[in-house]
This record gives structure tokens, sequence and C-alpha cells, in this order.
């Protein structure tokens, strides 16, 4: 590919016209393909060979050969009570999580474009939880989240309330949860959100206030119809984000308490690292990549509909 | 267009600017906005101050309860421990940051080198099935790191990359790849094309046209682009817990997260580690604050 | 890049067809080449050591370990480092540590992998099925038969170590293979606050209980009791099984491979009720996810009257710095007492500790060297000085000399419990009996199930486990 890439680079000064495209056509042709060869041999390549897998009964330390089982992965992991459980966890985690940063999110970003100072720092200062890895996110709220020494019920008893168990009462630990994917990923909603508060055209507003409408009624009929685009695309994201989530999980409960807040990823890694049960597990995961697509294509529809709009 | 937050800052229809408080309630409702984004910038970055304040704490004090908040004694033993080992030498968590910038580096140098060309190309050539190609580019990244794994340790394992820098290198390249072309494409797209056209009429090549006319203004987003990856790649956990296992090879966030779970848990440790890991791509994320909303969603949203 | 173009052109429907092909090629490719790579673990069976060792070799040669992070594992290498470079000067020991979370997947992850960074695995006791099923590790029958001096060990420490098929409790089989040898020995200890509750510990379960409850009554702000619960690593389970030993129950009858009806019997219901709503109530409040770390802190700030932790990993509690008991060892030795388990209807207690196994993918040097260390390291002499380095040695004459009970207070609790240990089950499918254990156990400790209904989930799931080769599709789930 370099050497063809040379060739072109090399070519004499050309006469215009056909043997020009033909350049151009070697050049797309060079400048694209060692991309789309990394994406083939890192992604879509393991994921055609976990296709193939996802109907045989593999095991990755079992060794031996894999027996086709036909559709038994798929028909055992659809039927099963504990996929079941899964993700009914995963969907309340990711309607709880991100309703509630989309609410905060935008709520915050409307509060700041109202300000007229500080709204550079505040904004930035806001973006913080948002850089920090998962892994020290979740390990801090875990301290964070201590029913003994933690800070946040010392807080709670400094204003004369009992101790909490974040993390070890099933549904307050599944409430942890959404609180702190919240934490972390509020400010996502305030960014996007911002951005199109900040774009509403003032001329809008003054049309709006000669005829004396509400504050009401001027939200209702200029903000949020030309922020709401927008929103959407930051939910559809978060959503996809927040249906693959498995760090959080795995840093700051472990699944616990017994099972209630395992997710559909922290399934998919038990059945293919405590069992190697690699053929249940690609099926597991091709039935998840298969929502993530679903997911994915509403998300870059829409996305589309939005630019050409 | 991207919008910056320092645009966002400056361009706002700055509706309460110079309006008449003839509104009932303006002024009170006024207050009731600040206190209230006070409030929420005080949730907001609490977690973060206590980080910053258990890094400083003896350990002692890290247990107390109830929690104090001021007049504990100031220790920097952790952030010691962070970088020197108990024996004196270096610490594992150092070797483990060490091995995050070359891997965080190293893929991004190549995510950067295969993605611009191709950026490059799908903005200036009709390009068949291009939206396609570029929907395709982008859905890889939507894939479950957990699921991705599985294939690519069995991948890894055929080739001899597992617990290898090199296999995280090519993964995580491979991860950064679709937000690269995404987001380089949008700045492409803002260079005029008639640049290279003017320039291929002077005699140049397309490809000389790129590099003298094209690639000098595409520097800027590129750094942007190769930040924002660089970000990614150093905070990623999932490919780094299961494709790695010694202490060479190791990087920061399995090492981080490694801190807990032993006999005693030194959380003044966890917490020094956690700001020494957080603090370089603070910084970063400031220098790239004008890319931000393109930079976290991937590039596809860039008003 | 002729791919790449021509895919460029195609339209939908053939580019379909095309991916559909490019798909069934794939298969076909790797379904040849899983069917090379796996002759090799088909026959399931571990290659075998040498029965003497041979020529070790003079190069430079790094002889690496894999254990999780604690103490132990530094004072591992420390001791290699200082101890067996004196016989084999060009030699250097490194432990890999990774996190205790992440243990079992990173061992077993390279052993997929038929390539490890470590030439000796420091196995849980109960992996051993596992690693040798899948023929990971080296089967040393023959090298202990000429190389160590088996009758200086009490024998069901070199069973639960080494031996596969598992033992029963208590014994050897002297026929069964060996695919390791002791390392790191272990069971749980009582730690209790002298200070609290005076000094005689209490000998059994239910005076332990009843003393704890007092204690945390009389005590505002300490709890009555501490110990795991977590639902990872094998937290919870080992405390379940605990009490289900104390109680005279069984996790399964080996021989006919049955665990329901066995594990959830009267015995065992009374184990998980004792559990839950006799032990429980005593803990501090979420202390649901509690672990060694969590076990170990709650003991050093004084807020547990009895507490229950591995001995290896106790260590911890006499350092002042870590401690509010006291500002030096001896003040915190004043509070702190470190007793065997209480007995109820037997005096069964768990063990704990790893053994030490050759990796079957490291070079042949490698595990020459290997053998050879493991073969230095059951001297009786060497098993004195890792005594006094601080670890907890195998045989006989050590675990009885002055090194070993001077060097910790809580040896002398190891020493009296050795015949008194009791396994878990040691089967290829341990990983994933125990995670069903220790989840079912966590709920039931955490309000998040019924006591009685998890036990019979534990009983059904895990049983079910056991049942499950041959089925068609979904194992795992």
């Amino acid at each position: 590919m370099t050497d063809d890439a040379g060739q072109v680079a090399a070519t004499p000064p050309p006469a215009p016209g056909r043997s020009r495209r033909l350049s151009d056509r070697g050049l797309a042709v060079a400048f694209i393909s060692p991309a789309l060869l990394l994406l083939l041999a890192m992604s879509v390549f393991p994921l055609l060979w976990a296709l193939y897998l996802s109907f045989t009964d593999y095991s990755a330390t079992r060794g031996g050969r894999a027996y086709f089982v036909g559709f038994g992965n798929y028909t055992a992991i659809l039927t099963s009570a504990q996929v079941h459980q899964r993700a009914l966890t995963t969907l309340i985690y990711v309607v709880g999580a991100v309703t509630l940063q989309t609410v905060l999110g935008f709520t915050i970003a409307y509060l700041i474009s109202r300000r007229t100072r500080g709204r550079g720092l505040l904004t930035t200062l806001f973006l913080v939880p948002m850089m920090l890895s998962p892994v020290v996110v979740g390990l801090f709220w875990r301290f964070m989240l201590d029913a003994q020494f933690g800070v946040v019920n010392s807080m709670l008893g400094s204003i004369g309330l009992g101790q909490v168990e974040w993390l070890t009462r099933q549904r307050t630990a599944l409430i942890s949860l959404i609180v702190v994917d919240t934490w972390q990923w509020t400010p996502f909603i305030m960014l996007i959100a911002l951005a199109g508060l900040t774009a509403v055209p003032k001329y809008l507003y003054e049309a709006a206030s000669i005829d004396r409408a509400s504050e009401w009624f001027r939200f209702r009929t200029i903000t949020l119809p030309l922020v709401w685009p927008l929103l959407l695309i930051a939910v559809l994201f978060r959503a996809i984000e927040a249906f693959r989530l498995f760090d959080l999980v795995y840093i700051l409960t472990n699944g616990g308490p017994g099972v209630s807040t395992e997710t559909l990823s922290f399934h998919v890694y038990k059945v293919a690292f405590l069992g190697f049960n690699t053929g249940t597990a690609s099926a597991y995961g091709i039935l998840m990549v298969l929502v993530v697509i679903v997911l994915s294509q509403i998300y870059l529809r829409y996305l589309n509909r939005l630019k050409e709009g | 267009m991207a919008v910056s937050v320092d645009e966002a800052v400056s361009t706002g229809p700055a509706r309460d600017r110079g309006r008449p408080a003839r509104r009932r309630g303006g002024r009170g409702r006024s207050v009731l906005e600040v206190a209230l984004l006070t409030v929420l910038a005080v949730v907001m970055l609490f977690p973060v101050l206590w980080m910053i304040e258990t890094s400083i704490k003896e350990n002692r004090d890290v247990y107390a309860v109830p929690a104090e908040f001021f007049g504990f004694t100031v220790t920097m033993e952790h952030f010691k421990d962070v970088f020197v080992g108990p024996d004196g030498g270096r610490s594992a968590l150092s070797v483990a940051f060490l091995n995050s910038v070359l891997v965080a580096g190293a893929s991004t140098v190549l995510a950067t080198l295969l993605g611009v060309p191709a950026a490059w190309a799908y903005s200036r050539f009709a390009v068949k099935a291009k939206k396609d190609q570029l929907f395709f580019i982008l859905s890889t990244r939507f894939m479950p790191p957990v699921v991705v794994v599985i294939p690519i340790f069995l991948m890894y394992r055929q080739v001899g990359l597992i617990d290898s820098k090199l296999g995280l290198i090519l993964i995580y390249a491979a991860y950064n790849l679709p937000f690269t072309i995404w987001m380089m494409k949008g700045f492409v797209d803002e260079v005029p094309s008639e640049y290279e056209d003017a320039a291929m009429l002077d005699g140049y090549t397309r490809l000389q046209a790129f590099r003298r006319h094209t690639l000098p203004l595409l520097v800027p987003g590129i750094a942007a682009t190769a930040v924002f990856a660089l970000i990614f790649s150093w905070n990623e956990f999932v490919f780094a817990i299961f494709l790695t296992s010694s202490d060479s090879v190791r990087t920061a966030p399995p090492a981080i997260a490694g801190l807990i779970g032993g006999t005693t848990t030194d959380w003044g440790l966890v917490a020094a580690a956690s700001v020494v890991f957080a603090l370089p791509v603070l910084v970063f994320a400031y220098l790239v604050r004008k890319h931000l909303i393109a930079g976290v969603t991937l590039g596809a949203v860039r008003r | 890049m002729r791919h790449s173009q021509r895919m460029d052109r195609l339209s939908a429907p053939r580019r379909k067809v095309q991916l559909a092909t490019a798909a069934m090629l794939l298969m076909a490719t790797t379904v040849a080449a899983c069917g090379d790579g796996g002759d090799d673990g088909a026959t399931a069976s571990a290659p075998k050591a040498p029965a003497t060792i041979p020529e070790l070799t003079k190069d430079p040669l790094t002889l690496s370990f894999i254990w999780f992070d604690w103490p132990p594992a530094k004072a591992l290498e420390d001791f290699a480092n200082a101890e067996y470079t004196k016989d084999r000067p060009n030699v250097t020991v490194k432990v890999n540590t990774v996190p205790n979370a992440n243990w079992h997947d990173a061992m077993f992850t390279q052993f997929a992998a038929r390539k490890t960074d470590f030439d000796i695995a420091i196995l849980d006791s109960q992996h051993i099925g596992e690693a040798v099923t899948n023929g990971n590790i080296l089967d040393i029958t023959d090298f202990v038969k000429n190389n160590i001096e088996v009758d200086a060990y009490n024998p069901y420490l070199l069973a639960a170590y080494g031996q596969f098929p598992q033992a029963e409790t208590g014994q050897r089989d002297e026929n069964a293979s060996l695919y390791g040898l002791p390392l790191l020995g272990d069971t749980w200890t009582m730690i209790y606050r002298k200070d609290l509750i005076g000094d005689k510990p209490p000998q059994t379960w239910d005076e332990m209980i009843s003393v704890a409850e007092k204690c945390q009554a009389d005590n505002p702000g300490v709890s009555g009791l501490a110990f795991h619960q977590a639902n990872g690593s094998d937290a919870a389970a080992v405390t379940y099984n605990t009490v289900n030993g104390v109680y005279g129950g069984n996790l399964w009858d080996p021989k006919t491979r049955k665990i329901d009806g066995v594990l959830n019997d009267a015995a065992g219901h009374e184990a998980m009720d004792v559990l839950v709503n006799k032990m429980k109530p005593l803990t501090a409040k979420g202390s649901g996810n509690w672990f060694i770390d969590e076990v170990n802190a709650a003991v050093a700030q004084g807020k547990a009257c009895i507490a229950f932790n591995w001995i290896a990993a106790s260590g911890g509690l006499l350092d002042p710095k870590e401690s509010t008991l006291g500002s030096t060892r001896e003040q915190i030795l004043d509070k702190l007492g470190f007793a065997t388990l209480p007995s109820q209807k037997t005096d069964l207690v768990p063990l704990g500790g790893m053994g030490m196994h050759v990796s079957a993918y490291s070079a042949e040097a490698n595990q020459v060297e290997a053998l050879n260390f493991m073969k230095w390291f059951q001297q009786a002499d060497v098993q004195k000085k890792w005594a006094a380095a601080g670890g907890v040695p195998s045989r006989t004459d050590a675990l009885s000399s002055p090194e070993f009970l001077n060097a910790g207070p809580f040896n002398q609790v190891y020493a009296d419990s050795v015949p008194r240990m009791r396994d878990m089950w040691n089967v290829p499918e341990y990983a994933r009996l125990v995670d069903i254990e220790n989840t079912n156990v966590n709920a039931a400790l955490n309000g998040a199930k019924n006591p009685k209904a998890a036990l019979d989930d534990i009983a059904k799931e895990q049983q079910s486990v056991l049942d499950s080769s041959g089925r068609k599709g979904g194992g795992g789930l």
C-alpha cells in the first residue's frame, strides 16, 4: 500500500483530465485502506469469529474440539431467567441514569446560559467529572459511600439522619450506581445542551418579548424545540454507553448485593472468564451487539437527519 | 462550526443584559438561580475536592468518624508512595504510569497516522458508499468492550499478543480510529478544497497540494483530535484488565484498581494515585476545551 | 487494498453476499485453527515432570511466580532472592502480583493462551482441578516420590495443595497423583478484644455469638462481629462453609457428586440460619461487602469485638501506623487476642493458603529451575527460615519450631488448626460453584434473598453446574 502511495506521489505533474482522476482514486484507496484494514482486523474479524463461536460449545481453556450446538446457546440465553434478571437491571439502570442526567444536565446548562458572568469558569468546573477514568470514579465513590466511615453518611449523620447502606442493599446499590454514573455524565448532557441553548438566535426571544409572551411559553415554544434535537443526540449517545456499562459495576459493587447490580456486560464477563464458557459468552455478546447496533443505527440515522436538516 | 466553551460563553443570547427589572420577582428569581447553580456546582465538585483532601491526610484521619474536613495534619507521604516503592526503588504504580504514557502515546500516534489521511480522503474524494463506510466506521466504536475482548483475547493468544504493550496499543488504536476519522473529517471539511485545486493547477500533484496547503492548516485540529484519543486510551480499563497481567505491562487504571482488595486498603494512596493520574487528563482537557463537544461525541456532533 | 476498493463499489445486495462468503470462509479457517489448537488439550491430562531434576542452567535465569497482591507475595520474593540465590546465584526470583479479584482470571487466561509469563503458579487449592483437567500444570507425582520427604508433613496438607482428584477431608490418598506442593498454609483465626471480652476466648460457636452480643451492647459504637461477606473472590462462600462445617453440615458428597440435598440438609439450613439471623445482626451496618481489608480496618479502628480473618492477612493488624488500638506492637497485643475458631458440633476450620504448581507452558530450563526451587523450599531448615521471614510453612517440624511460633501471635493458632481443616470442592467447575455460593450467601446476608431460599438456590444451581456436561449450548449461564 505504501508503495502504491509512493507511486502516486511520484507521478509527474499530470496533464489534467482522466489520469488525474485515476490518481485521485489511487490516493483515496491508499489513504483509506490502512485504516479500514485495522478496523477489519481488530473489530470485524473478531466479531465474525465470535459469531462463529456462538454456535459452538467452545471453551477457551478446556481446549478440545468445538462442537456445533446450532442455536442452542442463543435459545438458552434468551430463555434464561438469569439473563432476564440482568436485562431488567440494565434497563432500570439505563433509563434511570440517562433520565436523571438529562434533567440535571439540561437544568445546569439552562442556568448557566442565563448567567452573564463567570460562564467559562463554571462550565469548565462542571466538566471535571467527565474527564476522570471510570476506575478513579468508581474507587472514589466506593470510598465516599462506605456505610461506616464514608463522608456521605458522615454528612447525613451530622444533620441527624441515620446511616444508609449505599452499596449493600438491593435498592440503594442500584440507586448508587445510577447516582455515580449521573455524577460523571451529567456534564456531558450539560455541554451539549449548552451548545444548543447558546445557538438559539437572539431575535426569536426579542420577538417573543415584544409579544409579552410568558417565560414558560418562550421556553416551550422557542428554546426547547431548538435544543431538543441536540439533546436527543446526547441522550441516545449516553444510552448506548450506559447499556454497555461494565467498569463501574466491577469496582463499585462487583454486582452485589447478590447479583442485584449485575448488568448484562458484567454477566457476559462472568460467563466468559469464570466458567470460560466461550461459546455461550460469544452468543451473549452477539446478542448485546445486536442491541447496540439497533441503538446506534437510530443514533446515526438521527444524526444524519440533523446534519442534513 | 464547532461551538467551543469560549464561544458559548461570549456569543450566547444575553437575555438578561439590560433588561429592566420590571418583571415581578425577576431579581428574586435570579438570586434563586444563582443559589441553585452554586449548590449544583458544590455537589459536582465535592468528590474531587474530597479526593484531593484525602490524598494529603494521614491514614488514621482518613477513617475518622465524623469525617474531618479541616484541621487534620497535612502529609505528602502518599504522593511519595505513588512514585517510590517501599524498598526505595521505583514503585509498581510509577511503572504502570510509564506504561500508560507509552501505550496511550503510541496508540494515539498510530490512530492519528492512519486516521488523518483517511479523513482527508473521505472529505475530498467521491468514495463509493461513503456515508455507509463512515457510519460503519463509527459504529465499530459502539461495541461493548467486554464483548469485543473475548474474540480479541482468542485472536491475541494465537499471535502471542496477550500481556504485551503492542497488543494494547493495537486495540486502543483501533478503538480510537473511528473517532479520529470522524473528528478529522470535520476539520478537513472546514478547509476549502479550492486551495488544493489551485495548487494542482500550478502543477503540484494532489498529494503535494495536500502536504503543502492543507496539512499545515490541519495541525491544530490534529492536535485536538490526538489529545482526545490520548484521553480515551489513558482512561481505558476493560481491555487493560483482561489483556494484561504482569507488572511490566500493566497500565495505570488496573494498577490503581489493584490498590484495593489486599489485606489493608491505603485510601490515602488510592486518592494520591487518582489525583496524579487525573492531572494530565485535566490539563489536556483544558487545552482542547474549544473542541470538547466534538471530542466527547466521537466527532459526531460538531455544532 | 484491492479488497477495499472492490467493497467501495459493491451495491448493497452484492455486498451482503460478499459478507456472507467472507464469514463462511472465516468460519472454515477458524474451525481448522481450532482443530489444530485443540489437540494439545483434548486428552486433558497434565504433562509429567521428570522424576529427578535434570541439570540446571548456568545462564542467568528469572524464575517467575504469579500470586495476588498481598504482603506474603512481597515476603516470598524477598525471602527467595535472599536465600535461594545463595544456592543458585544466577537466578533472580520475581513474584508477579495481580489484584485479588483478578487472580483466577489472570492465571487461567494465560493458561488459555498456552503461554505464561510465570513458571510457578500459586493456585488456590480449589483451582487444581481446573488446571489439571485442562493440562495447565505439571504432574509431579514421580518428582515428589524421589525428592520430597512426604512423611515430614501432615498428610492432609500435602493432599490439599497438590492432590487431584481431591482427597477426603483430613487424609491423603497415596495412590493419587500430585500436582503441587504447599507454599503458604493458612486458616481463619478468631481475633478478639481482650480488653472488651476478657482474656479467655469463647470456646463454642454459640458462646462466641452471645459474648459478641453482650460486648456490642456494652460498648456503643463497637459491633459484636466482623467477618467476610463480600460477593467477590471466595469471601462470603468461605464464611458460610465455615459455619456449615462447625454446625455439622457437608458441602457435597464427592463420591456421588451430589450437592442438592447434601448442602441444604437440616444442618446446612441451621448453619445458614445462624449466619444470617444470629451473626449478621451483630455486624456493622453496611458491612455486607466486607472482605479481608475491611475486616482488618474495622479491627484496627477498634470497631469490632470479635473478628474472623485469614491468618496470613492479619500481620497488618499489629502495625501501629494503621491502628488506633495502640502506638506500639505491644500495646496493640494487650488489646488483641488471636485464637482458634470456636467449635460447635464439629471443630472444622476452613483450609486456606496456596500451593506451588509448575506451568506446563514455561520454558524447559525454567521448569527445571522451578522443580529445583520446590525441592529446596521443602527442606527443613529452609521451611524454618521461611517461617521466620513471615511465611507459614507446612512441614510438621517447622510448624512446631520456635522460629515459626515466635514469629507472630497467630502462628500458634495455625499450628493448632492444622488437624481441623476442611477444604471446599476441588473440581474444574470450582470458579462457577464459588460464584454461585458467593452471590447467594451475599444476597442472604444483605436481605436480597430469604436465607432458606438462598441455600436451596445454591444447592440447585451448583448441582446443575456439576451435571451440565453434555448439554447442548448455554453452558455457564
